[in-house]
């Protein structure tokens, strides 16, 4: 590793540092915007004055709101995430117990997402360009890529759950029993988040890998007499690899906000459930919390994803 | 540029401007009110009366399609209007001053796309309530910092070349230069981002709406219609299918044009 390259990582990972903090006062400033105040909002119309200005204490409504934001982040860094106003309890074993479960969810899409994805380009680029197999792909791809999670999610459903009875409608993970019952209920949204991210991957594997391939280091492989397979594995693959994972790192980006949606058409109880059951009950500690965890998973998502290109890059690796 | 563009491409054309002549024309086609309720006609096949069936309700689903295609259609459209207007000015504003405000706001705009724009989204309408223009506007800015980048790129990729420069040699404006000069020569690109962000502000309002984060009734909105769909999907897949398969129908001939439209201009550069 070189200098310039350590640099690079370093002010990139200072700018992550930075856009997290203005995620966090972005996420708090939205949420002053809600209309009305707290105290009112939770103890309805019909509330006592001496009731709602308890509250307003506890709360520290009193305050201004930056001494509120500067009090909320304090309480962060020290692992307070503050108290639900729904539930009453402490907001962070909610937030780490989905998260947990957003994690594993995640975790399985892309562990599936990467060699399927990639195989599957290059099984097209290893056809005829524009052949059947070839066109094919690509058709199969662009439906994929059209269609929203919540649209595939649900066709899912209604055929091989509802229909067919192989899997369970809903994934009720925290009420299954058993590694073989979990991996059942977590096929349907894994399988559905693969849909929508596999075109994207596929289509720029299959591209680049159609670009070596005309190039003359390889055209001269294949005149020297060497196997087609080997040709394609060894010499054309490991330079149409960058395209591929950037696209894998933009999907693993997108997998934060597309989670949210498929985690609500499975029932799913992770973190993105979480926050919008959360919004729909003004619960403002608890999207927060919820907003804050997302946001920076996602930022450490594309720090992780910007440092591999670095690190891929051999103009940055020999200097 | 037109005569290049692959069949595809017109293919995906020609069914946008058919789902914008339904739109228009829905008050006229719609056999019934989208709201109109047929007390007793609950999940109706379909029939003579019913093409597509009726829903939950008892509403007609061939008429609350038609009217979601406006909604998707108007409220997509504007925003990814309001998204390729202010990043495309901004990005072609940025590739021509280059220097420190170009290097400021690019920083700036790094940090904005740190955000989940789902989450953002989620964050702004469920706080201030969902109306159609503040769902337009959410999700136009969303879209603004990934419209800069490319215009910038797109500006600065023909901002060296020599008639930008003799223009700045002749003294013209630089609205001059941007009208004359590079507006004609970063149109290709433009188009494609009003085409691909259409496409992604048609499922991100239609995931909004299926999140119940959409325009407030009475306006249908396919995300809403299917969301609403989905939980008596035993009944009828009715009320579901049709609003989904428009969905995608509509995203897929975007993604068609845009495709066609890029490869068009990647030959031309060759």
């Amino acid at each position: 590793m070189t200098r310039a390259l350590l640099r690079l990582i370093g002010a990139r990972l200072l700018l992550s540092g930075l856009s997290l903090l203005a995620v966090s006062a972005i996420v708090f400033a939205v949420m002053e915007a809600l209309p009305g105040d707290t105290a009112q909002r939770l103890l309805g119309r019909d509330a006592t004055v001496q009731a709602l200005a308890v509250l307003r204490a506890q709360l520290h409504l009193e305050q201004p709101a930056w001494a509120r934001y500067g009090d909320w982040l304090g309480g962060v860094l020290h692992g307070d995430f503050g108290t639900s106003l729904v539930a009453r309890r402490p907001v962070l074993p909610y937030i780490a117990g989905h998260f947990g479960y957003s994690l594993l969810l995640g975790g399985l899409a892309l562990a599936l997402h990467i060699p399927l994805s990639v195989s599957l380009g290059l099984f097209g680029a290893a056809t005829r360009r524009d052949g059947p197999i070839d066109a094919t792909i690509s058709a199969v791809a662009l439906l994929g890529m059209s269609a929203p999670e919540f649209v595939i999610g649900i066709f899912l459903v209604s055929i091989l759950a509802t229909t067919l009875g192989w899997f369970p409608p809903l994934a009720l993970i925290d009420q299954a029993h058993g590694p073989l019952e979990v991996a059942r209920t977590l096929l349907l949204p894994v399988l559905t988040l693969n849909f929508a991210m596999t075109a994207y991957v596929l289509r720029q594997t299959r591209n680049a890998m159609f670009d070596v391939l005309r190039s003359d280091y390889v055209r001269l492989a294949v005149l020297r007499g060497l196997p087609p397979r080997h040709v394609l594995l060894r010499h054309a693959l490991p330079n149409a690899l960058a395209p591929a994972i950037n696209a894998i790192a933009l999907n693993a980006g997108w997998l934060v906000g597309g989670i949210v949606v498929v985690e609500v058409v499975f029932n799913y109880p992770g973190l993105g459930r979480l926050l919008v059951e959360s919004i729909s009950f003004h619960d403002v500690p608890m999207v927060l919390g919820a907003a804050l965890v997302l946001s920076a998973t996602y930022i450490a998502i594309n720090l992780a994803a910007d440092v591999a290109t670095m690190l891929l890059t051999p103009k940055l690796l020999v200097r | 540029m037109a005569r290049r563009l692959p069949r595809t491409a017109w293919f995906g054309a020609a069914v946008v401007v058919a789902y914008a002549v339904l739109s228009v024309a829905a008050p006229w086609l719609a056999p019934h009110a989208p709201d109109e309720v047929f007390v007793g006609g609950t999940f109706e096949p379909p029939s003579a009366e019913f093409w597509l069936g009726t829903d939950n309700l008892g509403r007609d689903v061939l008429s609350r399609v038609l009217y979601g295609g406006r909604t998707v259609l108007l409220l997509a459209g504007s925003a990814s209007a309001i998204s390729v207007a202010v990043g495309g000015m901004l990005g072609m504003f940025l590739g021509l001053r280059r220097g420190v405000v170009d290097l400021a706001v690019m920083r700036l705009l790094d940090v904005a796309m740190s955000v989940p724009p789902i989450i953002f989204a989620l964050l702004l309408i469920g706080a201030l309530g969902p109306s159609a223009p503040l769902i337009v506007l959410v999700v136009g800015l969303l879209f603004v910092p990934n419209v800069t980048r490319v215009m910038r790129a797109a500006t600065l990729s023909v901002a060296g070349e020599d008639f930008i420069q003799a223009a700045r040699a002749r003294g013209e404006s630089r609205a001059a230069i941007v009208l004359r000069e590079l507006l004609p020569n970063v149109a290709g690109a433009l188009i494609t981002e009003v085409s691909i962000r259409t496409g992604f502000a048609a499922i991100f309002i239609s995931g909004l709406g299926f999140l119940g984060f959409g325009p407030p009734p009475p306006a249908p909105d396919w995300g809403i219609m299917i969301n609403e769909g989905r939980s008596t999907i035993d009944a009828s897949v009715w009320p579901v299918v049709p609003p989904a398969v428009c969905l995608a129908l509509l995203v897929m001939s975007l993604n068609l044009f845009t495709d066609g439209v890029g490869r068009a201009i990647d030959r031309t550069a060759r």
